[in-house]
């Protein structure tokens, strides 16, 4: 244990010192206190343009008056999904491309592999520094993100929906270390960090852009042909094609649960927690067991492969 | 101290080490010489249980470097070729952290000590990256004793060091020699190093040992040979 606590340390000492990782973190937080602003100023002229609309009719004499908007608070942080999913698993990528390949590049790696730690425990402490880091990264996130909604939208989130967006931010995180734990993985496979990079953005590009869009375009032109009645129905929405795409790309189920959860979906947005999960299992695994998958696959490496 | 047997590594067809037998005497500086490729580093490789042997074992001070492989590990330092540490770390930050990872409980004294023995008190709190070659060889010596441990294993030390570097190191490492009682296991091409450094040699080549004596018996069982380089062009060239 002790061994693992060391290079975790290690791990956000050294992600802290980096520059890089210091900007474009700087950038996801200012993107996402931005969409807050821009959520909570959205809604607030909503509600403006309601009661300018409600004056107008009662000021004409109006009886018949029109129910007011129905406003999710949450839904005042939904940009954030998008942001987690395509700069949050950038940051991911980054902080693990090079975690075995660059210790490996500079001798580091054999140096720690000749301490009195086991190879597993090389793992488990630097998915530990990973995880800590990215916790950190998503805990400022959210007290920032917290802070500005209150201040912005002048209303303070109920228990329910504070279990929502703490249950989010549990989602994010293990959404970004899928990434964290592929990219460590790659890393570990091959003594090239920039290919180790350059291969994870290509994942990272396929499974964010590629496969949802692939699965839209099979949403949106799914149409049936009814040769009897001469007539061309669409279908819902959702088929089977574009929900089997879907399965493949762990960043569009992230987004269906953030959805859900940030109250995007008017459907879901008043049921309990414990029902929206139920409803979310399904996706909620298909973020963990890629991720499950590919940390056996690291663990089963670095046990067998010898430190050259 | 170190003793190995049958010691053999294989990568498919390959044989980088070939049934090398071998004993290093405690307190003794042994020079582990050949030229590129000839098994070097896979055996030092082995023998700090980086790599797996294909077959055969090594022991040090009685543990086995496959089975016992972590109290192995308590008892060795390492210095691989051209090591670079982690840059944006001090040499302080740096020797913490590779001391607690070996489980040192004062870590912060065996850094002071360490440090004071290699003079290098002064550039402490500066980071790596900053450090010339020689500066950087030496905080790699450090990290490599600081837990004090019983052999080290050194893959080209003076790899990249300029003559003041090169004598600089070669004086770090008698005064270990003399301080602590060290055994060192050295991985060299460079002969003039040996001699003035060594007290035990080795000749590997293609993976097989020719040789492995003290330097004394050596320069007495070729009294022909006026200097251990051409004792080793002789031994080495013989199976070329």
């Amino acid at each position: 244990m002790r061994g693992i606590l060391v290079l975790a340390r290690k791990e956000v000492k050294a992600t802290f010192r980096d520059n890089i990782f210091l900007i474009i973190t700087g950038l996801f937080v200012l993107l996402s206190i931005i969409s807050v602003y821009i959520g909570s100023s959205t809604k607030n002229a909503e509600m403006q343009a309601y009661q300018d609309i409600m004056q107008l009719l009662k000021s004409q004499g109006a009886t018949s008056l029109p129910s007011p908007p129905e406003i999710y608070h949450l839904s005042v942080l939904s940009n954030i999904i998008s942001y987690v999913s395509m700069i949050g698993a950038v940051v991911a990528i980054f902080m693990g491309f090079e975690t075995f390949s660059g210790e490996r590049n500079n001798g580091t790696l054999k140096l720690i592999a000749v301490r009195p730690v086991y190879r597993d425990q090389i793992v488990t402490g630097k998915l530990l520094g990973g995880g800590m880091v990215i916790g950190i990264l998503l805990g400022i996130i959210l007290i920032f993100n917290m802070a500005l909604f209150v201040v912005v939208s002048g209303m303070t989130p109920n228990t329910n929906e504070m279990i929502r967006l703490l249950l989010f931010f549990i989602i994010a995180f293990v959404y970004m270390m899928l990434f964290y734990t592929a990219t460590m993985y790659v890393s570990h496979k091959t003594n090239d960090s920039a290919f180790g990079f350059m291969l994870m953005m290509i994942v990272w590009l396929a499974i964010s852009f590629v496969l949802p869009q692939l699965a839209d375009s099979q949403r949106s032109f799914a149409y049936a042909l009814s040769s009897t009645a001469q007539t061309v129905t669409q279908l819902p929405s959702d088929t089977v094609i574009s929900k089997t795409i879907e399965l493949f790309s762990p960043a569009a189920q992230f987004q269906n649960i953030g959805k859900g959860l940030l109250q995007v979906i008017p459907e879901t947005a008043n049921l309990g927690v414990i029902s929206l999960i139920q409803k979310q299992l399904g996706a909620v695994a298909e973020i963990l067991l890629p991720g499950l998958a590919v940390l056996l696959l690291a663990y089963k490496a670095v046990q067998k492969e010898d430190v050259r | 101290m170190l003793k190995i047997e049958n010691l053999i590594k294989k990568y498919g067809d390959f044989t980088a080490v070939d049934n090398l037998n071998l004993e290093v005497k405690e307190g003794s500086i042994f020079g582990f010489l050949g030229h590129n490729g000839a098994g070097k580093t896979t055996t030092i490789s082995m023998l700090t249980t980086l790599i797996l042997p294909t077959s055969g074992n090594a022991t040090i001070n009685e543990f086995d470097i496959v089975k016992d492989n972590l109290k192995v590990r308590n008892l060795l330092g390492y210095l691989p070729e051209n090591v670079t540490l982690y840059g944006d770390l001090t040499a302080v930050e740096n020797l913490r952290f590779f001391g607690k990872l070996s489980g040192i409980k004062d870590v912060d004294s065996s850094i002071d000590e360490t440090l004071k023995l290699l003079d290098f008190t002064a550039w402490k709190n500066r980071k790596v990256k900053t450090y010339s070659k020689g500066m950087r060889q030496r905080i790699g010596i450090a990290q490599a004793i600081l837990h004090n441990p019983k052999i080290l294993f050194l893959d080209e030390p003076t790899s990249g060091l300029d003559p003041q570097g090169t004598k600089e190191l070669r004086d770090i490492l008698l005064m270990l020699i003399k301080e602590r009682g060290t055994t060192i296991f050295m991985n060299t091409h460079l002969l003039s190093e040996v001699t003035k450094l060594c007290t035990d040699i080795g000749i590997i080549s293609k993976g097989k040992l020719l040789l492995a004596d003290s330097i004394k018996n050596i320069e007495r069982d070729f009294p022909e040979e006026k200097s251990l380089e051409e004792i080793y062009f002789k031994i080495e060239g013989g199976i070329r």
